[in-house]
């Protein structure tokens, strides 16, 4: 498993605490009954801190899943870089 | 890292300022939820979306109350003034109260879209000003009841004055003066505390401190680590660490510039003059903490006869007798310290030793590690301002009481009965005959006096169970109208030792249940434990006093006067009957004044 994808299971173990790491890889707000807009907000916080990036506000819209956030943090690395 | 931080770090004070992340105070939450613990409940009051200072502050106070369960409630979310409002209703154990801007007036904020124009600023401050005199009469009536923390608001304000940046407007002064009227209302109230705007500023700058991003989309306002900040110096107002009690300071280098052996009593300085300022400013610390009730003693390696020379001279920014004991010799510093902490009857993880020496801070060390050893920065002046800062943090209290002032005294009288314990017992009871003293006790319950806590929640020794209390639970204690409260404060010849004995507890038919005992190690030795079981028995006339007792690590001392009075090892419950009390009764020579339920 690549450095990104681990850092982000470990904001998402973090924010849904109750489930084991095979659910939360294939996370999205439509199969986790606790993923609202709360833990929407507390989840980017934490990607944040972990990543030292800034989520862009317009794309927050879209970050619905865990292959979703993954695909999105590796692309902006890969625009800054 | 500086100093301030190392010694917050080693003193868990602000451990974690500015190094808190929201997945560590996650974590620690969680770990918590785990255990089986007390509740401690904390009612947040906030108008914006509470999110991460719910949980910064959970995590905070997590660290400062490891024994117990924290649980952080907010009200309901953008409700600050209705939040407030019901804060009479609810029951918890202490108040989180985070005011910002937005809550004057919702256009202090960037969630709202009214108007900015210069003719609504008199509106706005209208506005602000309603909400200050609504918050006053709420928070005034509320802290009767439950302990109160406040953060009065914190981020800058938006650009809404017609003024640059650069000049204050009156708008904004007008604005902050509302605030700065509502914080000294507040801060005239007992059960009130105020985050220190001041040392905020220190630790999260303004500028880092808004997020715009986080206020549109979720209604947050604060950067992570200013939410973590703002948590962290609530949280330590909320639990409070235990103050340090007893400062001991070297002299040569340290209290006064140069070696007192070498340059002579004239020859030490503390003044700008001498370019020794520093020293004297450290002087005008310790004077002050003397004050304030904190003990102050000397160990330095000198020639004795010289340091009271040096002590007594009439420039010294402190007075002679603000020091005691004073140990000068040429042993070992650690011998000192050994000597000061017999004096003073205290553990030595409440003291602190402070020398311009590394070595003598080793040595001090080596014999007692809990002993807080503090480099004097002699040569640089930032670091001693930065070290005075830091005493203030390890012996600051929320208030002072009549008993800080005499503290100090008291500990010469303990030393004078000390003396006295050793002697036969005809001379002993010859000795307390003609102390000319003075017992008062006080049965009165409303409104609490708030130094019987404090007694109770420091003392170690003579201490029936070792149970502490929050200010709710002492409060709710005593709102159950058959409790009883017994304060006894103590005078003779050699001065006052101010209140002094907490005893508290119910009747229940002819036996009176104690279930609460503490006396200060201060006035031991005096018989008082005695004439407050005596006062107990006359007063409500019962059978016998059962004692929840318990067995603790230090309280020895109480232990050993049950035994004495039991003729067998106290138990949990163990009963004392009036019969083999006034068996065993001894005339105590004092003379008793009682203050009656109030």
């Amino acid at each position: 498993m690549d450095d990104a994808r681990n850092r982000l299971l470990k904001c998402f173990s973090t924010a849904f605490p109750s489930l084991p790491d095979s659910a939360l890889i294939q996370a999205s707000t439509t199969n986790i009954e606790g993923w609202d807009s709360l833990a929407s907000v507390t989840l980017f916080a934490l990607i944040e801190e972990e990543f030292g990036t800034e989520l862009d506000v317009q794309a927050l819209g879209q970050l619905t899943s865990f292959p979703k956030i993954l695909d999105y943090l590796r692309e902006t690395k890969n625009q800054r870089i | 890292m500086t100093f301030l931080k190392q010694l917050a770090a080693r003193h868990r004070i602000l451990k974690y300022v500015l190094e808190m992340k929201l997945i560590e105070a996650l974590e620690i939450i969680r770990r918590k939820q785990r255990v089986e613990a007390q509740a401690f409940r904390v009612g947040l009051v906030c108008g914006f979306t509470p999110l991460h200072i719910q949980t910064f502050l959970n995590a905070h106070l997590q660290l400062v109350l490891p024994e117990r369960r924290v649980e952080v409630s907010p009200g309901l979310y953008g409700d600050f003034w209705g939040n407030l409002g019901s804060l009479e209703r609810a029951d918890y154990d202490a108040f989180a109260v985070v005011m910002e801007w937005s809550d004057l007036d919702p256009r202090l904020g960037f969630r709202s879209l009214g108007s900015w124009a210069p003719s609504a600023l008199a509106d706005i401050l209208g506005n602000a000003r309603a909400r200050a005199a609504q918050f006053e009469e709420t928070i005034q009536r509320v802290s009767r009841k439950i302990p109160l923390t406040i953060c009065f608001p914190t981020l800058p304000l938006p650009p809404i004055s017609f003024c640059p940046s650069w000049q204050a407007s009156r708008f904004d002064i007008e604005l902050r003066a509302c605030v700065s009227a509502m914080s000294l209302a507040a801060a005239q109230l007992a059960n009130v505390r105020i985050v220190n705007p001041q040392r905020l500023d220190q630790l999260s700058p303004l500028a880092s401190r808004l997020d715009v991003k986080a206020e549109l989309v979720s209604g947050f306002p604060y950067k992570l680590s200013h939410a973590s900040t703002v948590a962290e110096l609530m949280s330590l107002m909320i639990q409070r660490p235990s103050p340090k009690k007893g400062l001991i300071t070297d002299l040569d280098d340290t209290l006064w510039n140069g070696i007192l052996g070498e340059l002579g009593v004239e020859g030490v300085s503390w003044d700008l003059e001498h370019h020794s300022q520093m020293h004297g400013v450290y002087q005008r610390l310790i004077h002050s903490l003397s004050e304030a009730g904190v003990l102050v003693g000397v160990a330095s390696k000198n020639d004795p006869k010289l340091v009271g020379e040096a002590l007594a001279r009439s420039d010294l920014l402190l007075p002679q007798d603000a020091l005691f004991p004073v140990e000068a010799h040429w042993g070992a510093k650690s011998g000192s310290v050994t000597h000061i902490l017999k004096v003073w009857n205290i553990g030595a993880n409440s003291v602190v030793f402070i020398d311009d020496s590394p070595m003598e801070l080793a040595e001090v060390k080596a014999t007692h590690p809990d002993v807080e050893c503090i480099l004097y920065p002699k040569d640089d002046p930032q670091a001693v301002d930065e070290l005075l800062r830091g005493l203030r943090d390890l012996f600051g209290k929320a208030t002072l009481s009549e008993e800080d002032a005499i503290r100090r005294e008291s500990i010469r009288q303990a030393t004078i009965y000390e003396t006295n314990e050793g002697r036969d017992n005809d001379t002993a009871r010859d000795f307390l005959k003609h102390a000319d003293a003075e017992i008062t006790i006080n049965f009165s319950k409303n409104p609490l006096d708030p130094r019987a806590l404090e007694l109770v929640n420091k003392t170690n020794q003579f201490n029936l169970n070792g149970i502490r209390h929050t200010e709710t639970s002492w409060q709710e204690y005593f709102n159950q109208p058959e409790t009883f409260l017994l304060i006894a404060s103590y005078r003779d010849k050699y001065g006052p030792l101010g209140k002094i004995a907490v005893l508290a507890g119910q009747k229940v038919d002819r036996v009176l249940h104690v279930n609460v005992w503490v006396m200060s190690c201060r006035a031991f030795s005096r018989r008082i434990e005695h004439r407050c079981l005596q006062e107990l028995f006359e007063r409500y006339n019962v059978e016998a006093i059962e004692f929840n007792y318990e067995s603790t690590l230090k309280n020895a001392p109480l232990g050993e006067f049950l035994a004495e009075m039991l003729d067998e090892s106290p138990t949990q419950q163990c009963r004392l009957s009036r019969d083999s009390f006034f068996k065993r009764w001894t005339e105590t020579f004092h003379r008793v004044m009682e203050i009656s339920n109030g």
